[in-house]
């Protein structure tokens, strides 16, 4: 009977998650940050990531330039990713570079139409930066920790 | 067959060989917006004949910028602007300015900037004319006046930008050091008139500001300033008019900003103590502290739709806040009413897509300071209360 309200309990338990998880697509997707094999780094702190996505520093400690690449602002892979590992909303970033864009002190990032691109793009730029829901199965790409 | 294989390998160089990721142009941008907007006023005149109807408010903008090494950055913009009777539309350089990086660590950057330069004042004045980087159709007017707006848009000069990461935030400074950009809404908003002659910055102006921001990005604070002094030169072929005056302004906003996800709340409070001095007997010598404060408060119902609340209140001189004194100063010419402007406006916003944007504007007006008086010259023909109804329609690339 215990075993019974147990396995109950976890099933339920399960139901929910999977309701979650309808309502809020992208807990179904993981988000993984990437980087081209050309660079150094294994990780970067969450405030470093913020700044390179933020697009408010153009050089890797190794001095090769800053390439970003996002998703489009209503992908739910961007929305997630922005909220899981920057730790911002989108509407913030878009702000950010807006203010540079239309004030000459920056430049938009690089967007991407789908995950598939955001992997080619990677791959292919020395110094890029982004991010996928699964990290894919190209020597060129790596996986970058944000902490 | 030589020559065309040498053009061939000059347009590869220039617009990249085939590895595209090596081409400088690769990192060349162009963005620009588009924006038009219908507004209706129950009494007097804001953008054109608003008391008709009026669609003399229009902006154009396309800027370009080149990555030319990581750490120069050149960019450019062009604005033409319509705004009823105080702009026509002539296109202008917004901006134009080399950012080079001297400093760029995870910890630190240090930028300096050459060429027009937009003044950091406030949270909105860097992009005051883009026109989905704020609120509503219309920025706080008792802060960002558009009669006067280019007084502070932008300098010729030089900035130094710096910022600094923390675990709990950013700290930012810039410091502007140039010649502002002077027109006749100037001396219409300072003199009160067209005198024959022309109004010109007397010397370079400083311009600066401090910033933090936490690392969440939600909490935003700042101060920021401008010092300047307007010089008017007469026109001597005349029988009469002022006298070679000065005019001394210091313009500070302090600014605080909390974005959620959903709402956000924004206040601003700016003061502006005036100094007019020398222009003749016909205006004589006097001090004044304009002042103006917001609150705004946004909320998105949903993801495409945002709706606006700002209440608004602006004084030509806070020891004089009824502006009574402006009026007896003016033999009762000046109703008093026109000395302040307290302002309820409701606004919704409609982001259809990454491209287009349509909002609405609903405002309550008591008093006339954030009016032009170069497009309403007659005082006998100004309402105290008036309504305001706007609609603009927003592209953007």
């Amino acid at each position: 009977m215990a075993l019974a309200v147990r396995r109950s309990l976890r099933f339920h338990g399960f139901s929910l998650a999977c309701f979650a998880c309808a309502l809020w697509p992208t807990c179904l997707t993981g988000q993984e940050t990437i980087v081209n094999q050309s660079l150094a780094p294994r990780e970067l702190t969450q405030n470093e990531a913020r700044l390179y996505f933020g697009m408010r520093r153009r050089l890797w400690a190794d001095g090769q330039p800053v390439k970003i690449y996002v998703l489009p602002d209503d992908h739910p892979l961007h929305i997630a990713f922005a909220k899981d590992l920057l730790g911002l909303f989108p509407s913030q970033l878009r702000t950010g570079w807006d203010r540079q864009i239309f004030s000459g002190t920056g430049q938009a990032p690089t967007t991407v139409a789908n995950e598939e691109e955001m992997i080619r793009r990677v791959a292919s730029t020395p110094g890029a930066i982004g991010y996928v829901s699964k990290l894919p199965k190209d020597p060129r790409v790596r996986m970058l920790e944000v902490r | 067959m030589n020559r065309k294989r040498l053009i061939a390998a000059l347009v590869a160089s220039l617009w990249g060989s085939p590895t595209p990721a090596q081409s400088v142009w690769n990192d060349f941008q162009i963005h620009g917006f588009g924006a038009q907007a219908v507004l209706k006023t129950s009494d007097n005149r804001w953008f054109g004949d608003s008391d008709q109807t009026s669609f003399d408010f229009t902006e154009l903008g396309v800027n370009a910028s080149l990555r030319v090494l990581p750490e120069l950055l050149v960019a450019g913009q062009v604005l033409a602007r319509r705004a009823g009777g105080m702009s026509e539309g002539t296109p202008a350089i917004d901006y134009a300015l080399a950012d080079i990086s001297l400093l760029d660590s995870p910890q630190h950057g240090v930028h300096v900037r050459l060429g027009r330069i937009k003044n950091p004042l406030g949270l909105y004045n860097e992009t005051r004319d883009v026109p989905f980087t704020h609120p509503g159709i219309f920025l706080p007017q008792v802060v960002y006046f558009d009669r006067v707006r280019n007084l502070v848009l932008s300098s010729d000069g030089a900035a130094l930008f710096g910022e600094t990461t923390t675990d709990f935030g950013t700290f930012s400074g810039t410091l502007v050091y140039g010649q502002s950009l002077v027109d006749e809404n100037v001396e219409w908003s300072y003199l009160n008139g067209n005198f024959p002659g022309d109004i010109a910055p007397d010397g370079n102006s400083w311009i600066g500001s401090a910033w933090f921001t936490s690392s969440s990005q939600r909490l935003k604070l700042g101060l920021s300033g401008a010092a300047l002094a307007l010089r008017f030169r007469p026109d001597r072929d005349v029988a009469w008019t002022l006298d070679s005056g000065t005019t001394d302004i210091l313009y500070w906003i302090a600014s605080a900003q909390y974005r959620a996800e959903d709402w956000s709340l924004t206040a601003e409070y700016a003061r502006e103590p005036l100094q007019w001095r020398s222009y003749g007997p016909a205006f004589p010598d006097r001090k004044a502290v304009g002042e103006g404060y917001y609150v705004q408060a946004t909320y998105r119902v949903r993801p495409p739709l945002q709706l606006m609340l700002t209440y608004q209140e602006g004084f030509a001189d806070r020891q004089d806040r009824e502006g009574n004194a402006l009026s007896a100063a003016t033999g009762g010419l000046a109703p008093a009413f026109s000395g302040f402007s307290k302002i309820w406006s409701l606004g919704l916003r409609w982001d259809i897509d990454e491209h287009w944007m349509v909002r609405a504007e609903y405002q309550h007006n008591e008093g006339t300071f954030i009016l032009s008086p170069r497009e309403n010259p007659d005082p006998d023909a100004l309402a105290k209360y008036w309504n305001l109804f706007g609609l603009q329609v927003v592209f953007r690339f």
